[in-house]
């Protein structure tokens, strides 16, 4: 097999999260995309290659990720695709188009305006159609009997659960596309009562209208145009079986392996921004990819203070990249996750030049 | 219930279950945009309004907020008028089928009616007034409003596109001599 | 239809849509069988090596082999191995009381089914209890021809 080209982030971008946005999803998208290319100093019209993730059923309108597109502009022709999944998947596609010879550039974005629906009700339908969707069995009580096995296994305790949110809104408060933001006092958080035991409100996420964008470029374009890239040092993602009681639920095999396969444990990890979208993902994650105390988790909020469904992990990924790009750091990871209960999951390792 | 084969797919009795049903309904609330609740508001007045991108003047209608030829966002100040006459560049004559959700039974016409200058293009027009088989391109029509007291704009949101009957009725003829197909054959939908 | 939402700043107006699609499935010979069993009251589960998956898969999720229909029967009765308690059930769940979603073991199987147990209240839900299915009179060949599952030794 030929070496792998490397490639960089070298401009990312994200929207102000809403519980409620007025604006259509194109139209907050379309900041989105501008900001991001401008970062990356690339003109528009030489992007060699878009990437879009996005699900239809969201807003419930046919084409919708057809639509989408407007924001990257209309004319003249790109070459483009599609993903019906978080747009970390989307920059999966790009990363592995990007190892052909004749391009050098990628946009990708994600995208989700999920306040038009009921995600109780849209989600059961992406669960199994035989056994699953017709009982309702929705997002919230599958992540809670997640929960349940990890309390019962001793590996969490609620308090731990709600530590994971109030450090999550806390880190949030620096974050300008945050949406639950604040100081919050544990013993408060746990007085509250159960949504769907043994999950409180504060182990959910919030219901998030926003998007993100990324630009991808290989080795000297990148370098190029980029003072200090973010480079992909390892991507892979894995899936599991869509049975939840056909797999241990208090850890994440699929997450295991696309770290080992994306070389997370060969450097340390100073940064990890992790698509845990209840508290009590967080342990699963960390544990299942080797991250010690020493480890930054989610230091943007992470996905409990914002949760814009077909964006979150690609926005892990974005921000993983500007603790690089801006912060300086030398390595940190990017999680995504798709299914429930952690049933799909991508990791992205990534790497800034000494 | 058969299926085409005439095979019964529902079950009872001894017979091995072979097939399932099952409804899928959903229901979506949707925030009207900003440009489209202006567009909303003018149709009220028995007005329509676009808007139009500074760089290739391209007309939008209904007004949507950015330009995607140009990339770049249009608000309020990129506002025009528009004529409520124009032509008809296209139609097709549909003949209902009676699937799932199909209300009409009889043939109907959809057109597409280019506006006077400035321009703008709405898609998908009732033509009034006229039996189906009489609907031409090249056609002088003027919109026919909803009389303001019956005017109704509240099923109007950022995906309705030209579906606007609850104001805008549709078209009727002019009598004015129909138009050239040049003068419009590069606008058809 | 229309609503109005009262914004902090500006009056926000929606509009509202339904979507509706009839779908009609064909179900194979594995959820055929499986579902075959449930309209006659018996649950079925398919040898996988030594073990016996509940649902029934076409393959073994470890391997992706196909497996060959083989069926065993389970249950009715089983163990709940996790649980979440619903306080408020949307339109779709199967009851319109709080309830729980469980993992159940079924007895002789060797992984866990998702399904609904009418325990009447939280403090009757625990991880370890017996629950054994409430059916439905009138059976399609459904999943939901089990009602529900129901504490053992006593409904709600």
């Amino acid at each position: 097999m030929a070496a792998l080209k490397d490639v960089a982030i070298i401009g990312y971008a994200q929207a102000r999260n809403e519980r409620q946005a007025q604006a259509t999803e194109v139209q907050f998208l379309f900041p989105v995309i501008n900001e991001a290319l401008e970062m990356s100093k690339i003109p528009r019209r030489e992007i060699g290659f878009t990437c879009a993730g996005s699900c239809d059923y969201l807003s419930g309108q046919t084409f919708a990720f057809v639509m989408n597109l407007e924001a990257v502009g209309a004319w003249p022709p790109i070459s483009e695709s599609h993903v019906e999944m978080d747009g970390a998947w989307a920059l999966y596609e790009a990363w592995v188009r990007l190892q052909h010879e004749d391009i050098d550039t990628a946009l990708v974005f994600g995208s989700g305006k999920s306040s038009p629906g009921n995600p109780a009700e849209i989600y059961p339908l992406q669960m199994d159609p035989y056994t699953l969707t017709p009982l309702g069995f929705d997002p919230v009580s599958s992540a809670a009997i997640q929960a349940r096995a990890l309390l019962d296994a001793g590996k969490v305790t609620e308090r731990q659960m709600a530590e994971i949110a109030a450090r999550s809104r806390r880190d949030a408060m620096k974050n300008p596309y945050a949406q639950v933001t604040g100081e919050f006092d544990v013993d408060e958080l746990l007085a509250q009562p159960y949504v769907t035991a043994p999950l409180r409100k504060h182990d959910l996420p919030p219901i998030s209208d926003g998007a993100c964008a990324v630009v991808l470029a290989t080795g000297d374009k990148a370098r190029e145009v980029c003072e200090r890239p973010a480079w992909i040092r390892g991507i892979d993602h894995r899936i599991e079986a869509h049975q939840p009681g056909m797999r241990d639920l208090t850890t994440s095999r699929s997450t295991r392996l696309a770290g080992e396969a994306a070389g997370v444990g060969s450097a340390p990890i100073e940064v990890a921004e992790l698509s845990a979208t209840f508290t009590h993902q967080e342990p699963i994650l960390r544990e299942a990819l080797g991250l010690g105390d020493q480890v930054a988790i989610n230091p943007s909020g992470g996905a409990l203070s914002a949760n814009p469904v077909m964006a979150v992990g690609l926005a892990r990924i974005a921000e993983a990249a500007k603790q690089i790009v801006e912060g300086g750091r030398r390595r940190t990871l990017g999680h995504a996750t798709s299914g429930m209960c952690l049933q799909q999951n991508l990791v992205c390792v990534l790497e800034g030049e000494q | 219930m058969t299926d085409t084969a005439g095979n019964a797919t529902t079950t009872s009795g001894d017979e091995p279950v072979t097939m399932m049903e099952y409804f899928m309904q959903l229901e979506y609330s949707d925030v009207v945009s900003a440009p489209v609740m202006r567009f909303r508001d003018a149709l009220m007045d028995a007005r329509l309004i676009a808007q139009q991108c500074p760089k290739c003047k391209l007309v939008y209608v209904p007004p949507k907020g950015y330009c995607p030829i140009d990339t770049v966002e249009l608000d309020e100040r990129n506002e025009i008028q528009l004529a409520d006459r124009g032509v008809v560049t296209n139609y097709t004559v549909v003949t209902p089928v009676q699937y799932y959700g199909q209300k009409e039974t009889e043939p109907f016409v959809r057109a597409s009616i280019l506006l006077d200058p400035p321009g703008g293009m709405l898609i998908l027009q009732d033509v009034l007034d006229i039996p189906v088989a009489e609907v031409r391109a090249g056609m002088r029509v003027e919109a026919v409003w909803a009389p303001k007291g019956e005017r109704d704009v509240d099923e109007i949101g950022n995906r309705s596109g030209s579906a606007l009957e609850g104001s805008l009725r549709g078209f009727r003829p002019t009598g004015e001599p129909d138009m050239p197909a040049e003068a419009f054959s590069d606008k058809v939908w | 239809m229309q609503c109005v939402l009262l914004g902090a700043v500006t009056e926000l107006r929606a509009t509202t849509h339904t979507i509706e699609f009839p779908y009609t499935r064909t179900l194979g010979p594995v959820i055929g069988s499986f579902f075959t069993g449930l309209r006659d009251r018996r649950i079925l589960g398919i040898r996988a090596g030594d073990r016996v998956l509940v649902p029934p898969l076409e393959y073994d999720p470890e391997t992706g082999d196909a497996l060959k229909p083989d069926f065993v029967e389970v249950g009715p009765a089983g163990t709940v191995t996790s649980w979440s308690w619903v306080t408020k059930p949307t339109r779709k769940h199967p009851l319109d009381r709080p309830f729980g979603f469980a993992l159940i073991r079924l007895d002789g199987a060797d992984t866990a089914m998702v399904h609904a147990v009418d325990a009447g209240s939280i403090d009757r839900m625990q991880t370890g209890m017996r629950v054994t299915p409430r059916w439905r009179d009138e059976r399609k060949g459904r999943i939901d021809d089990i009602e529900c599952f129901v504490p053992e030794g006593g409904a709600a």
